[in-house]
């Protein structure tokens, strides 16, 4: 079943270039669909439209046969969101901040202290449960978020780039726990740049240039089409991004330049 | 025992902390308070310290007008039937200025955090909650907060002010009617300043661009902190002019402070021509900032608040050409090293773009500025204007700017900046250094020369050359010396460094350094005036004391161990027990 569509969704911030043109997609429940694309290629930006944060200009989302506007509230109560920046309340500690989102999302009492705090020992948090957030690292506000996106164990996930700042071992579980959500039959968004993971962990994979769709379907099938032994070979070749070897050298020319 | 007692307690808390909307409630109201940016400016206070530092002044105020109301007095002044109600107004008037600056001051405190934010649409608008919840939440914590501080600032005076005032008065009823006046005017007043602030606030964000709102809100900011120090430095002055107040004058002819008194006598059923009008006035005037504010708040919700994705806050940085020759010339002159020419750079700019370290330099020479202008004022009208030389409090002015605004810039030395950052300074700066004074020395330089030049001008054009150069030579050697004394131990890089934690010896200085205001601008111009009468003894008395101040000064730093004068990053207490460094590393 479809669990969420796009139809032409267009996006123009204040200058008339298009951040998102004309895109279109299906997610199926069960679907892990990647999202790539260079730096400033929209990918946020449709994000962003799919949760309802941002009015799209053209186009529009579909959530169970209806556009999300007309039931933002149930839509988001399905909804498991990572933003692309982790910024939190400094003042909170993570247990705070944990606790005042699953409120908010009236999730009951019980299971939710008891959910946040196996939670927090499963990202290995527990041990800064009670610190303000204000002294956490970047991969420890990425597992705050992380967590505040699965506590109420949503069927759609729209993850924005979620294993920024993640060391080795928590991206692999992150990794295994979006393979194993997919299975279960949720509908999983995954937004990165980071190739080798979502050449592993999604079914179908969508490169973005500069707001448009480039390539759409199975990442073996992108390799096989652009004749490439992998998607970061495959994606080089999609994406006109200019020699990087070429680039490499001059970046050298230039730091030894007096 | 008490655990039947509390199980009860407990759930009901518990289910009332369950409810999604009051728990939203209580973190729009988490957020007011701790809000701002917590990574830039950690000011480890309580809630119980702010409250009690807002309602400190009115309880002095109160105590200090204790010997007007004290029976000795009467008697003193012969009045048999002494009648509070009345002889209160000027102090009322005091009371209504003072609560209505302090609850306008922690507005502008708050500026930042009042309304819901950047930060509150990425955490918040995700989140399955009603349109309108942020927005009613948030108002709610607003009204809160502003009971809270309307309350809390007159707390003291409420109590301690009719107390002292009826202290002789017929009966138990006298006194309760005073309070209850008393209370219900002045805790007006501070909503009606504090929510004007909030009114202002809201149609700025509803009206400007986001990015001009955010270029404009320090000046926004410093105009209101001068017009309140204005507003409190006239309740000084005006107090015993109200006191006449009986004719029937429109209004609008007085500042609101007065609404609010004359609102607490009508209510006391003194109605004298202008109260019933000026009492109206009070209450019309609440109400008018409240649907104001009310309106531009929810205006600024959808304007700002809804489209915080659609905007991207590029603040504008990145100086004028002129600005950069300006920094290349003072390398020549001024800068020397490294650590002085990055350091300078990076100082000036963080004074000028950081709003809160802005806001406290130029919130410091906002209040000499003030205190200048009020001192010119008063002798303007008593003295008449001896021409060939200027008198002592003219003498002083230039004096009481540079003690602010090198004071100012002292205080917003130690605040940090955005304390992530700092690993550019702990890598790139040798620790061993001894630059930091030296910096700190050339900022502050930097801004006083002008301030110097400006002067020399205008002494030249009203008092001639030869006053305006000697002058000016005896305010750069204080200021020089000043400078010095701020600086002593001062031994970090300007806000890299972790705010220096409360100790006893802090409100000892901050009473020295009142004293030492009066010692600057007032005891050595007196001085100079008679020097240029009689040149040899007063000239001699300026320079001895001179002398002593750099004698002390020179005392002290030699008396300074070496691991006083180390760079530093963090500020804490000296730890009790201190470790004897043996190795001898060199
Ligand atoms: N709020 C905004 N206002 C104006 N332009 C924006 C805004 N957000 C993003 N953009 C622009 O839209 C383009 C796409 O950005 P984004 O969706 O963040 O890309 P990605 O997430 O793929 O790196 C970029 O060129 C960016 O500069
Ligand atoms: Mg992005």
């Amino acid at each position: 079943m479809v669990a969420l569509e796009a139809r032409h969704l267009t996006k123009c911030y204040y200058s008339t270039v298009a951040a998102v043109s004309d895109l279109s997609f299906c997610l199926q429940e069960g679907e892990v669909l990647g999202f790539v694309g260079p730096n400033g290629s929209g990918k946020s930006t449709t994000v962003k439209m799919l949760t309802g944060l941002l009015e799209p200009t053209h186009g529009q989302v579909v959530s169970r046969g209806a556009r999300i506007e007309q039931d933002l509230v149930h839509y988001r109560e399905r909804l498991g969101y990572v933003p692309e920046e982790a910024d939190l309340y400094p003042f909170l500690s993570g247990r705070e901040y944990l606790e005042l989102v699953g409120t908010l999302r009236s999730l009951p009492r019980q299971s939710l202290e008891r959910k946040i705090d196996a939670m927090l020992d499963l990202f290995s948090l527990s041990a800064h449960r009670h610190s303000a957030i204000g002294s956490y690292s970047k991969g420890m506000r990425q597992r705050v978020l992380l967590i505040a996106a699965l506590l109420h164990d949503p069927a759609l996930l729209i993850l924005d780039e979620p294993l920024s700042g993640l060391d080795v071992t928590s991206a692999m579980v992150v990794k295994n726990l979006i393979k194993k959500l997919g299975e279960q039959g949720k509908a999983i968004l995954y937004c990165s740049h980071v190739l080798e993971v979502v050449e592993k962990v999604c079914g179908t994979v969508i490169v973005l240039q500069k707001g448009r769709a480039i390539a759409y379907g199975p990442p073996s099938e992108l390799m096989k089409t652009a004749g490439q032994a992998s998607l970061e070979h495959a994606f080089a070749h999609l994406v006109e991004g200019g020699d990087s070897a070429q680039t490499a050298r001059d970046i050298a020319s230039v730091m030894s330049a007096a | 025992m008490i655990l039947t007692l509390e199980e009860p307690q407990r759930s009901r808390w518990e289910s009332l902390n369950e409810n999604g909307f009051y728990r939203l409630v209580r973190h729009c109201a988490d957020r007011v308070f701790y809000g701002g940016d917590g990574t830039s400016c950690d000011v480890e206070m309580g809630i119980g310290a702010v409250l009690a530092i807002f309602s400190t002044p009115g309880t002095f105020a109160a105590v200090a007008l204790a010997v007007k109301y004290g029976t000795v007095f009467h008697f003193l002044r012969n009045e048999a039937h002494f009648n509070a109600y009345v002889a209160s107004f000027p102090d009322e008037y005091f009371f209504a200025v003072l609560s209505m600056t302090i609850a306008g001051a922690v507005a502008v405190w708050k500026w930042d955090s009042l309304l819901p934010d950047r930060r509150d649409h990425a955490n918040l608008a995700h989140l399955p909650i009603l349109g309108g919840r942020i927005l009613v939440a948030n108002l709610l914590a607003l009204v809160i907060l502003v009971v809270i501080v309307a309350v809390d600032v007159n707390a003291g005076s409420a109590i301690l002010f009719p107390l002292i005032a009826c202290w002789t008065a017929p009966t138990i009823g006298y006194i309760v009617v005073f309070f209850f006046t008393h209370a219900v005017a002045m805790m007006l007043a501070a909503v009606f300043g504090f929510v004007a602030v909030l009114a202002i606030l809201g149609i700025l964000m509803a009206s400007l661009p986001y990015r001009v709102f955010r270029k404009c809100s320090v000046y926004v900011r410093t105009t209101l902190l001068i017009l309140f120090v204005a507003l409190l430095m006239t309740s000084f002055s005006e107090g015993g002019k109200i006191e006449t107040i009986h004719s029937a004058v429109a209004w609008t002819n007085f500042p609101p402070p007065v609404w609010f008194a004359a609102l607490c006598q009508w209510l006391r059923g003194i109605d004298n021509a202008p109260f019933p009008a000026l009492s109206l006035a009070a209450v019309l005037g609440t109400v008018a900032v409240l649907v104001i504010a009310t309106g531009a708040y929810a205006l600024s919700y959808r304007r700002c608040f809804l489209r915080s994705a659609e905007t991207m806050v590029i603040l504008p940085a990145g100086g004028g050409a002129v600005a950069a020759h300006v920094l290349r010339a003072l390398d020549g002159v001024l800068l020397r090293g490294p650590v002085q020419r990055g350091g300078f750079r990076f100082v000036i700019k963080t004074l000028f773009r950081s709003e809160t370290h802005a806001l406290t330099w130029i919130g410091f020479t906002a209040v000499g500025v003030m205190i200048a202008s009020n001192d010119l004022l008063l002798a303007g009208s008593k003295t008449a204007a001896s021409s060939h030389v200027p008198s002592a409090v003219v003498l002083g002015l230039p004096l009481i700017l540079t003690y602010f605004l090198m004071f100012g810039l002292r205080v917003a030395f130690e605040i940090p900046g955005p304390l992530r950052a700092n690993w550019t300074f702990r890598l790139g700066v040798d620790p061993g250094t001894r630059e930091c004074a030296a910096l700190a020395r050339r900022v502050m330089i930097a801004f006083e020369v002008p301030l110097l030049a400006v002067s020399l001008v205008l002494y030249a054009h009203f008092w001639g050359w030869e006053i305006a150069i000697v002058h000016t030579l005896l305010l750069a050697a204080m200021a020089g010396l000043l400078i010095e004394t701020l600086l002593l131990g001062f031994r970090k890089i300007p806000f890299t460094c972790t705010a220096p934690p409360f100790k006893q010896t802090t409100s000892v200085a901050v009473i020295l350094d009142v004293l030492g205001l009066f010692g600057f601008s007032a005891a050595v111009p007196a001085l100079e005036r008679h020097a240029f009468v009689d040149p040899l003894r007063s000239a001699t008395g300026i320079a001895l004391m001179l002398l002593m101040w750099w004698v002390c000064l020179y005392g002290t730093r030699k008396n300074q161990i070496e691991p006083e004068r180390r760079l530093i990053f963090e500020d804490a207490l000296p730890p009790v027990l201190e470790v004897l460094d043996l190795t001898f590393r060199k």
